[in-house]
């Protein structure tokens, strides 16, 4: 960068209305372009990992869950494929084909929740309000299937904790059959909306080149036009049986340009490709078993004699998601526990993805590569016009009755126990 | 891609390199073997073998893992060699010891710039020297913070996380 006196420096984050997360963006800009830009993270560290290793294996499970709030399936499934390789655990098959519903579940609504954020940060607030309305029948079918929103404590090491049951299928046929009506008109209000396009196009630009040398992973790098999905590159539980492809925009009948616009064309039509996946792993899915480990006292003396070492792998909403893990016989902790999220390495994408481009594209640029943001739901109510602040008590009352009136059973928390 | 040619690959930069293939069976109706590669390669060998791998096929990164393990620091890379491949990626782990007293390894930033975050990340966390690579800045932990959190009985992690107890009541 050439050291003129035109180059003034603009610090954006950690905390800044552009950002959805804590990151700090140091740009170099001249006049309205900017020239470059210095990312900084670990705004948000928590020494999950260091926490982990101090915690027994069905511990750091749940802690792995909490890595993110939107990727609560994600993470889970890595880390009980990285434990249940380096412990020598089968996993039942029908087990392997309910993962894979609830990863695709959570494919769904995370990037239902980019397209909502990518719309606010255009300026198109009322896509974002159609957007996140119609992501409350995904959230409300994982809420139906696990009992919660996020956080769904599905996996667990040799299976999951909960099946589909016979009566719950129709509801995700009928969650399926809502969206497939509804993807051509969101596809429509986002793709062939002519101010959409005219704020994405060209602007925030990775080159196939780029994105292979920086080693982007997901949405970001098949946006550049690089064919790399891990669930068609690596197979992992059922997903080298159900053939999945991986989406870039000639699949919409474009050439790649690494823009953000083909970030938008990658994430609506891969809502598509989840909703096929699903509805084939409901047909496929077999009878069985759901775990190999039904009771959790003999699976932890188990991980406890276990010695080895194993990687886990996932193609998550935001792309590749890998956690290696160590165990050493007679220690119920692992000894190594290592946490790759897909922005860890999508975060050198943004330094070409910035340059050159205008202050004003800098918020849609940040969210084009779908940094992680945690789920801010259910914290502020305003009913009849009266804004009211809830307590964490009130909203938990609130979250049981309305899994209760889901599901139609009553909760199996107890509602005084637990300290809350 | 298959395992024999990545094998292959590693032979010819370092001769002799033996490479355990482990494979991992994958699926319910028809099952496949994924392969799996992890190979113990010295810390001058690192260079020869990452260059080998990227000429050999579209090479990705996907971690570096790393443990202290007393006298010795072991480095854990995580490569898909042939990235992009349906079905045809090969993740190779390559093993890089390297003494606690002096725990300097060749970045391989020069190769695949893409490792440079992952790089940082184990100078903050486990006292690596990188030569050669582009930034050594702080990633995740604060600029002032001079411990390094995975090595065993890190004064300044211990004294921080003994704030933290004091500070909430309740163990790390």
């Amino acid at each position: 960068m050439p050291e003129t006196q035109n180059v003034y420096e603009i610090p954006i984050g950690p905390i800044h209305p552009a950002l959805k997360e804590p990151v700090r963006f140091t740009f170099q800009v001249e006049g309205e372009r900017i020239r470059a830009v210095d990312v900084r993270a670990g705004f948000a560290h928590r020494g999950i990992e260091f926490m982990g290793m101090r915690r027994n294996l069905i511990q750091t499970l749940y802690l792995s869950e909490r890595i993110c709030g939107i990727c609560s399936i994600s993470h889970p499934i890595a880390i009980t494929l990285a434990v249940e390789r380096a412990a020598g655990i089968e996993v039942p098959p029908r087990a392997q084909y309910l993962r894979v519903i609830f990863s695709e579940l959570e494919r769904i609504h995370s990037h239902l929740l980019w397209a909502g954020v990518a719309a606010h940060e255009l300026g198109f607030d009322t896509l974002l309000h159609l957007t996140w309305k119609v992501r409350e029948q995904v959230l409300d079918i994982l809420e139906e299937l696990s009992g919660n929103r996020i956080d769904y404590a599905i996996p667990i090491y040799g299976g999951v904790r909960r099946d589909i049951s016979p009566e719950q299928i129709p509801k995700v046929e009928a969650m399926i059959r809502y969206y497939r009506g509804l993807l051509e008109e969101l596809v429509d209000a986002f793709l062939r909306d002519p101010s959409v396009a005219a704020r994405t196009r060209d602007v925030g630009v990775l080159t196939p080149e780029e994105a292979d040398l920086l080693c982007a992973v997901g949405p970001t790098a098949r946006a550049s036009g690089l064919s790399k999905d891990v669930r068609q590159d690596r197979p992992y539980l059922v997903y080298g049986e159900l053939g999945v492809k991986a989406i870039t925009p000639r699949d919409w009948g474009l050439e790649p340009r690494g823009d953000v616009y083909d970030k938008a064309v990658v994430r609506l039509l891969e809502v598509g490709q989840s909703l096929d996946l699903i509805e084939t792993c409901l047909y496929e899915m077999p009878e069985g078993e759901i775990t190999s480990f039904p009771k959790i006292p003999a699976l932890l003396a188990h991980l406890k004699k276990a010695e080895g070492e194993g990687l886990g792998w996932h193609e998550a909403p935001r792309g590749e998601v890998i956690h290696y893990i160590r165990l050493e016989a007679g220690v119920e902790e692992p000894v190594a526990w290592k946490v790759k999220a897909p922005t860890y390495s999508n975060l050198m994408s943004w330094v070409p993805m910035f340059a050159d481009q205008e202050i004003a594209d800098i918020p849609i640029i940040a969210a084009s590569i779908d940094p992680c943001i945690c789920c801010m739901d259910r914290v502020h109510m305003v009913r009849d016009g009266s804004p009211a602040t809830l307590l964490k008590e009130d909203l938990l009352r609130l979250s049981r009755e309305k899994t209760e009136r889901l599901t139609g059973h009553p909760s199996p928390v107890t509602r005084h126990g637990g300290g809350l | 891609m298959t395992a024999d040619q990545v094998k292959k690959a590693l032979v010819s930069a370092v001769p002799g390199l033996q490479a355990e293939l482990r494979p991992r069976p994958v699926g319910v109706r028809t099952r496949v073997e994924v392969p799996e590669l992890w190979v113990d390669v010295s810390r001058e060998g690192l260079v020869p073998v990452v260059a080998a791998l990227k000429a050999a096929g579209p090479l990705h990164i996907s971690i570096i893992s790393g443990r202290d393990k007393g006298e010795e620091i072991e480095l854990l890379y995580h490569f898909a060699v042939g990235y992009g491949t349906p079905g045809g990626e090969v993740m190779v782990t390559l093993r890089v010891g390297v003494p606690a007293s002096d725990p300097t390894v060749p970045s391989i930033c020069g190769i695949l710039p893409g490792a440079e975050t992952t790089e940082r990340e184990k100078i903050e966390f486990l006292g690596i020297h990188f030569t050669g690579i582009p930034s050594t800045a702080h990633v995740f932990l604060p600029d002032g913070f001079t411990g390094h959190p995975w090595r065993k009985d890190d004064p300044e992690t211990a004294r921080h996380v003994k704030r933290m107890v004091e500070w909430e009541g309740k163990d790390a």
